[in-house]
């Protein structure tokens, strides 16, 4: 088989996914609104299913977070492993109760839990793929958060594409450099461990690399005042300065709360339960 | 003038260390000077520099004598915190210094975190004065070299301070990048009155924006000087490992007494003394151009960015490389080198066209079956160190492929490269010239024909720079073919017999060292910066550009020899 660039399904385009994902960089509703209130709405949606077994309820829920999903434009990696990950949750549920003598009622009853799972990975995929690590961290501060923390965060994001690339390179002078087993094996299974072995591997340098590289970052945020920061409360108060609650942001939280709200409405109309 | 940075009988010692790495430091440095300090590995650069912000003694805290005044303050008594505000530190790998998502925030940073009401006038002043204004909303990770520099900068000018240290702004960046980042510290001390410090290997850089030198040498200043006369202290500066600036060369060798540091003047003091310059025949680089060892076809390569475009990084190249080549690949940022390297060397398939190397279309085959016939050496050397010791990541390629006297093998190639007595040291504590030493046994133990290298000679100082371009001038025999990428006009000067130029993805020459030096416009455009001895000998009239100062001496020496 001839060697072809791949822009899908190729090492180079799940980086690319993982950066989009990190920094909002699709844009789309929630990305244009306070932290503040982005964090609120998912806490709503993470919370909310917990406190109800209704079907209908739940699915009207489902459906609320999957209108979130589609404003906050998740792109094909994440949602595609959602799917994935549905999928097979679903596959092996059926294959457990059949095998321990369940039934379809078993097979509904687990179902429940599933859809629960189900809303709260929507609505953490809208929510987080929209704040980029300076929003995130902006909101951490506002909920009383440690500043090492929120820092932290941000700067993980910051570290997110460098170490990506980093991991691509070592990995890339393993396969180079270390000989691949000679024969695949049954399924392939030599080259799947090989490649695990390499992956592996492959954080030894890195770990050390980095090492070395923060000792530079240590010295570099000492000089620009981040520990004075976490002393002097003067910083802290402009970082919260800058953030608005708008008019939109407000709406955004009044309508998910209406929603639901009409969601129990609804369940206490047309109960269903499993 | 006033000085701002005053130390007294300073040393200094770091904890645990055994020896002291400053020794009773007395200096001064004005208020409004531009100082280099120069100086060989260990010699306390660094370490003095990190004395003016208070990182020694309160980061690093050893043992600490004397005293150092910024600006009227004493820095033992004081702290990081308050000394920042004074002098801003602009580190030599400048990319680990840069902590935050984008531009703007980056800049930010500072002021915020000292609580400075004014942080939006203050971010913004610096945007507009350094020209980051289209780079603001970017984020640090997306920033090349140059921009990444510019924006660590931009960050600590935000604390308003009156003395800028930059250690080694040359190491990471190609020769016209850091021309504008020294013209724009000029500016800073020109227009701002900042004091600026600047730790410099490269005497070329010394002589054309310093004001005054400082040499130093086992934890203390050797002397203090105005540039004019630092420069011309060309032996002692030779001893302490650097070279001077091929002007000053030159003019020495013609035998005038103080060296003007600038071509222009250099010329007209050559002039005055009588010197002229003919050409000799230079009869071109033997290429013999028969056996193909590599060819591309066609060749057109993109990368998707992160918002969707494709990014256009070769276009339509159609080459062949020929056994005996020692192709110079040059060309600004983003000009394609790397992605024709890597193309080369099957680690990436192009969109578009065919590559073969040794008559395999590298379409047809893995990187790691590849890889015995084309290596690429990256051009950060930590990232190939992925062993514990040297010989063992010598030894990964040729034992796992069990090739035959692989131990012989491996001993042989770390002796050619002169690091038999490092073999069993972990590569990344090995000094930057060992490491690039390191990288390239590595290549060569694959047994390649055709050797990829990317930048061999950056952010190496002059010593090791030296030792590299020797070191692959030697290795003619054992490969049929080399490429590699650089910036470095010296290596193009001294390895090369055939330069590649690519501009914009495409070739835009393929030519020998001297023809591309003697092509100012071709060098401006595409933003390189030929060796002092090219522009100097074209200035003085002549036709061919000498590659090194030896064959300008030639050239001047002729006209001499008739004279008397």
């Amino acid at each position: 088989m001839l060697r072809k660039q791949r822009d899908v399904l190729s090492v180079e385009w799940i980086k690319l996914e993982l950066i989009r994902t990190a920094y909002a960089t699709r844009g789309g509703m929630f990305s244009r609104r306070d932290p503040r209130a982005v964090l609120v709405w998912y806490l709503i949606m993470a919370f909310v299913p917990w406190f109800t077994h209704n079907v209908t309820v739940l699915a009207v829920l489902f459906v609320i977070a999957a209108i979130g999903v589609f404003l906050a434009r998740v792109g094909p990696l994440v949602l595609g492993l959602f799917i994935i990950g549905i999928g097979f949750e679903i596959f092996y549920l059926i294959l457990v109760s059949l095998m321990f003598g369940g039934n379809l009622g078993t097979l509904a009853a687990l179902g429940v839990v599933n859809l629960k799972l189900g809303i709260i990975s929507m609505a953490s995929m809208a929510a987080f793929v929209s704040l980029d690590p300076e929003k995130l961290s902006d909101a951490l501060l506002a909920f009383k958060m440690p500043e090492l923390f929120a820092f932290g965060v941000s700067y993980g994001y910051r570290m997110l594409p460098i170490m990506v690339e980093e991991f691509n390179t070592v990995f890339d002078g393993f396969r180079l450099r270390m000989a691949p087993p000679e024969k695949r094996g049954f399924l392939g299974w030599r080259t799947v461990v090989h490649w695990a072995k390499m992956a592996i591997l492959s954080f030894y340098p890195i770990f050390l690399n980095t090492a070395k590289n923060v000792r530079t970052t240590v010295e570099a945020l000492e000089t620009r005042g981040f520990t004075y920061a976490t002393v002097d409360g003067r910083g802290r108060s402009i970082r919260l300065g800058q953030m608005r609650m708008g008019t939109v942001d407000w709406l955004l939280l009044v309508v998910t709360v209406a929603l639901v709200v009409g969601a129990f409405a609804a369940g206490q109309a047309w109960p269903l339960y499993r | 003038m006033s000085a701002i940075i005053e130390v007294s009988n300073l040393s200094f010692r770091y904890p645990g260390a055994e020896v002291d790495t400053l020794r009773n430091v007395n200096l001064t440095i004005e208020r409004g000077d531009f100082v280099a300090i120069v100086g060989g590995n260990g010699s306390g650069k660094t370490t003095l520099c990190k004395t003016f912000n208070g990182l020694v003694p309160h980061y690093w805290s050893g043992d600490f004598a004397g005293s150092v005044h910024v600006d009227g303050v004493d820095t033992f008594t004081s702290s990081v915190a308050a000394l920042s505000a004074k002098v801003g530190y602009v580190y030599q790998d400048f990319q680990n210094q840069l902590v935050r998502p984008t531009v703007r925030d980056e800049i930010s940073f500072g002021p915020i975190n000292f609580g400075h009401p004014d942080h939006v006038a203050r971010t913004a002043e610096v945007i507009t004065s350094l020209g980051l204004e289209d780079l603001a909303g970017r984020f640090t990770w997306q920033l090349s070299g140059g921009q990444a520099h510019t924006t660590a900068l931009a960050a600590v000018l935000a604390l308003r301070p009156e003395i800028l240290v930059v250690d080694e702004p040359v190491a990471e960046l190609d020769p016209a990048r850091a021309h504008d980042i020294y013209q724009r510290l000029r500016w800073l001390n020109e227009e701002l009155g900042l004091t600026i410090i600047t730790i410099e290997h490269h005497a070329e850089f010394i002589a054309q924006y310093a004001n005054s030198v400082v040499l130093m040498s086992y934890g203390a200043p050797v002397w203090h000087l105005p540039v004019d006369e630092a420069v011309n202290r060309t032996d002692e500066l030779a001893r302490h490992g650097i070279p001077a600036p091929q002007v000053i060369q030159v003019g020495r060798g013609a035998g005038l007494g103080q060296v003007p540091r600038d071509i222009p003047s250099a010329v007209s003091a050559l002039q005055a003394a009588g010197v002229t310059a003919r050409d000799l025949p230079r009869p071109p680089v033997s290429r013999p151009a028969t056996d193909v060892v590599a060819t591309a076809r066609g060749v057109r390569h993109s990368y998707r960015s992160v918002g969707g475009n494709l990014h256009t990084a070769l276009d339509g190249i159609d080459l062949d490389l020929h056994a005996g080549d020692r192709v110079a690949l040059v060309g600004g940022n983003g000009s394609g080198k790397t992605t024709l390297l890597k193309l080369l060397s099957g680690i990436l398939v192009a969109r578009e066209g065919d590559v073969t190397v040794d008559g395999i279309n590298t379409r047809t085959k893995s990187p790691g079956k590849l890889a015995g016939t084309t290596s690429y050496i990256y051009q950060h050397p930590q990232q190939m160190l992925l062993k514990d010791s040297v010989r063992s990541d010598v030894a990964l390629f040729p034992s796992g492929r069990r090739m035959d006297g692989w131990q012989e093998l491996v001993e042989q190639v770390i002796e050619r490269v002169n690091l038999s007595e490092f073999a069993e040291r972990d590569g990344r504590t090995l000094s930057g010239g060992q490491q690039r030493r390191a990288t390239l046994a590595i290549g060569l133990a694959m047994r390649p024909r055709v050797l990829l290298l990317d930048e061999p000679t950056s952010s190496l100082d002059v010593a090791s720079r030296e030792g590299v371009t020797a070191m692959l001038a030697d290795l003619s025999d054992a490969i049929s073919c080399a490429v590699v990428a650089t910036h470095d006009m010296h290596l193009v000067a001294d390895w090369a017999n055939r330069v590649i130029v690519l501009e914009q993805g495409r070739v835009a020459a393929d030519v020998e060292p001297r023809e591309l030096f003697a092509q100012p416009e071709l060098l401006a455009r595409v933003r390189l910066v030929p060796p002092q001895v090219a522009e100097l000998g074209l200035a003085l009239g002549l036709e061919q550009p000498p590659l090194n100062v030896v064959e300008l001496l030639e050239c001047l020496q002729v006209r001499e020899r008739v004279s008397c």
